[in-house]
């Protein structure tokens, strides 16, 4: 028991960890107040508590798909926000993409931590009920939850240490990886739905490196890893990439030069 | 890094946490492993104990009772063709397969770890069997007791970390708080009893550099200080010669108004440079005391009538007695300079109005004139050494080396005032604001 609430535990923190200490990196790095970083975890974290607690009358939804659906809908959103925050970060001299950067910001921070934060929450209240589960379930929680904020702490100090350049494009190209990870994850919501079908999946890794090894939970946090991905979920991660990685280029092609507005 | 403090600490505990949580998940499973082998080495023994205490070759209809209901066990005879006795619990029925040995089978809705043991003594086949689900809650319980301590350690490894970097930084916070009050004119060596090791470089380069900035402001000040005062002398003498100079071809001449324009002009610039010096705010050893300011505003007026009279400028001084804590000689120097400027500017038959007042725990001296007053772009620049507006443009007939609000700056910052530029109160003109800091009554 111990062992699934590390995994369930660490699978959801790690994600949101990473995503957080990038966003504090970078918004030290572009030299922005931290206060609403705070803010919106904060935010995420009720909206996380509201949304777990809700997740029962939510799966009822559209012929009980509401979770699958709203769940893929919420890691859309976080795709969305990646692309606004990279298309927008090379325009900061303008007063008002600075504000788009903030909202894009504050947008992934509470829609990631909500989402992570509102599968804990189901995951706990549930485990919870079973009786003699408390003390494995909470240690099993702590440890998940101690080790995905260390690797948080230790990203995000790696990346405000690095040299600002290099710091800036770790950062940018975890995003990169995270925004490919939010539609993989989507595809995989829309196939639990059978909005999508998934096909026989493109290969088995699973002995390789198992999704439930800490390892495995890293790299899934990191570069969005299945080990067993269906065909639609490989050509929606690299497309989102690609997407994004263009989009950012051509962005910063078009950027203008610094004069404040 | 915002604090090196709260970066150590989390990176500590970052460390603390990742290690301990990953070698607790490793002993865990190792436990548990450990466990699993104690319960089907007790499994096993069970089997070989019933089947010792158990002799029976035919089939007993009595079903034992002192079973738990977490375990069961069967006896088959005959090869594994006769079910000879069981608990009350256990299945009529072979599960799984007669195999000697560990096996996983499911049965009234629980998984369960049997041991198959093959009695070949009496030809029969004892099998019992335990939850796995029990097993494994009992197993866990247990390793738990022991992983508590280690979760239960990181807030206060967080606690004593705080602590202990806390001090260890402590050498850190007194260096900078020696630096942060460290007054404007104090170049002396820091102070530091058991400098450690790393700030031994930053302490003995700052003090170096203190001591090589200290040089430096000496031989500034003792340069502007022999130069003026060198200086005076064969001003002095020039202005007799100049006087005789008058005597001899009346005051009409051009070329001896030119010269005397030129001669009062360094004077000035002399007399300025040496205020300069002596009003420094890094000069040293400043004799601070009760002023009132007003009295002095008063005194400096009477003092330089003659320059308001000469251009029949009316001036206006209205004010309260308000002491406030200063140097004579740099105050006077102040009032002295910002009013000359104002008569300077004004024109003939001009207004000079001087307000001193107090109000929320400030004196405030504001010196207004209906000059052609200074532009607001202007009003950081006007401040700085030998800087003066337009430059050369300058009316000639105005004395100054712009020096004279320097020196007003300088006597502010020693008095920690604040100077203000604005617009007077005539149709045109300069306001000049100087705000005092009162001393709180005690």
């Amino acid at each position: 028991m111990l062992l699934n609430a590390v995994i369930i535990t660490l699978r959801e923190v790690l994600e949101a960890s990473l995503i957080i200490s990038v966003f504090l990196a970078l918004s030290q790095l572009l030299e922005r107040k931290l206060s609403w970083l705070l803010l919106a975890m904060f935010v995420g974290a009720v909206g996380g508590f509201v949304y777990g607690q809700n997740l029962g009358a939510v799966s009822m939804a559209w012929d009980g798909m509401g979770q699958e659906l709203v769940n893929a809908g919420l890691h859309l959103l976080i795709f969305l926000s990646l692309l606004v925050f990279m298309t927008s970060v090379p325009h900061q001299h303008k007063k008002r993409w600075r504000i788009v950067t903030l909202i894009a910001t504050i947008t992934a921070v509470v829609v990631a931590i909500t989402r992570e934060g509102s599968e804990i929450i189901l995951y706990l209240s549930g485990a919870m009920s079973i009786p003699n589960m408390l003390l494995p379930v909470l240690i099993g929680s702590i440890v998940g939850a101690g080790i995905g904020i260390s690797v948080g702490i230790y990203f995000y100090y790696l990346l405000i240490n690095m040299r600002l350049k290099y710091g800036m494009w770790l950062g940018y190209l975890f995003l990169l990886l995270v925004a490919g990870s939010m539609i993989s994850q989507a595809v995989e919501f829309l196939i639990q739905a059978d909005f999508i079908h998934a096909g026989k999946p493109l290969w088995d890794s699973s002995n390789l490196i198992s999704e439930r090894s800490v390892i495995g939970q890293l790299l899934y946090a990191l570069v969005g890893y299945e080990a067993t991905p269906a065909p639609i979920q490989v050509v929606a991660y690299v497309s989102s990439i690609a997407i994004i990685a263009v989009a950012t280029v051509i962005s910063y092609q078009f950027r203008t030069p610094p004069h404040d507005d | 890094m915002k604090s090196i403090r709260i970066y150590l600490l989390l990176a500590l505990i970052a460390t603390i946490t990742l290690v301990n949580f990953v070698s607790l998940l490793h002993g865990y499973q190792a436990s548990m492993e450990k466990a699993q082998n104690l319960f089907d080495a007790r499994l096993e023994s069970t089997a070989r104990l019933i089947a010792s205490a158990n002799s029976a070759q035919v089939a007993d209809q009595n079903i034992a009772e002192q079973q738990t209901p977490n375990t069961y066990f069967q006896i088959w005879g005959s090869g594994g063709q006769q079910l000879l006795t069981r608990s009350r619990n256990a299945p009529d029925e072979i599960i799984g397969q007669l195999d000697e040995g560990f096996h996983e089978v499911n049965h009234a809705s629980y998984r369960w770890r049997n041991y198959v043991y093959q009695d070949r003594h009496l030809n029969r086949w004892v099998v019992v069997a335990e939850r796995i689900d029990i097993r494994y809650s009992l197993a866990e319980e247990v390793v738990l007791e022991s992983l508590l301590p280690i979760v239960m350690a990181i807030p206060l490894s967080a606690l004593i970390i705080w602590l202990a970097v806390g001090v260890g930084l402590k050498p850190l916070s007194v260096l900078a708080q020696q630096i942060r009050h460290k007054k404007v004119d104090d170049l002396s060596p820091i102070k530091m009893e058991r400098v450690p090791k790393e700030l031994t470089t930053v302490v003995n380069n700052t003090n170096a550099l203190l001591i090589r900035l200290h040089d430096a402001f000496s031989r500034e000040q003792r340069f502007s200080a022999d130069a003026a005062h060198e200086l005076r002398t064969p001003i002095s003498v020039l202005k007799v010669h100049l006087h005789n100079l008058k005597q001899r071809f009346g005051d009409t001449d051009e070329d001896i108004a030119l010269l005397k324009t030129g001669v009062e002009r360094m004077g000035h610039l002399i007399e300025q440079i040496l205020a300069l010096y002596r009003t420094s705010p890094d000069q040293a050893a400043v004799k601070f005391e009760d002023i009132d300011l007003t009295k002095l505003v008063q005194s400096v007026v009477a003092r330089d009538f003659e320059q308001f009279e000469r251009k029949q400028q009316r001036i206006e001084l209205d004010g309260e007695k308000i002491l406030i804590k200063g140097n004579q000689f740099a105050l006077e120097t102040l009032v002295q300079n910002l009013l000359s400027n104002a008569s300077k500017y004004t024109p003939e038959h001009g207004d000079i109005y001087v307000s001193i007042s107090s109000k929320l725990g400030e004196a405030l001296l504001q010196i207004e004139d209906s000059g052609p007053g200074i532009p607001t772009d202007m009003h950081e620049r006007v401040f700085e050494r030998f800087y003066r507006l337009h430059g050369d443009q300058h009316a000639s007939d105005i004395i100054g080396c712009g020096l004279g609000l320097t020196i007003v700056k300088d006597i502010a910052a020693m008095h920690q005032a604040e100077i203000e530029l604005g617009t007077s109160r005539f149709k045109q003109g300069l306001r000049v604001s100087v705000r005092f800091r009162l001393e709180e009554k005690k």
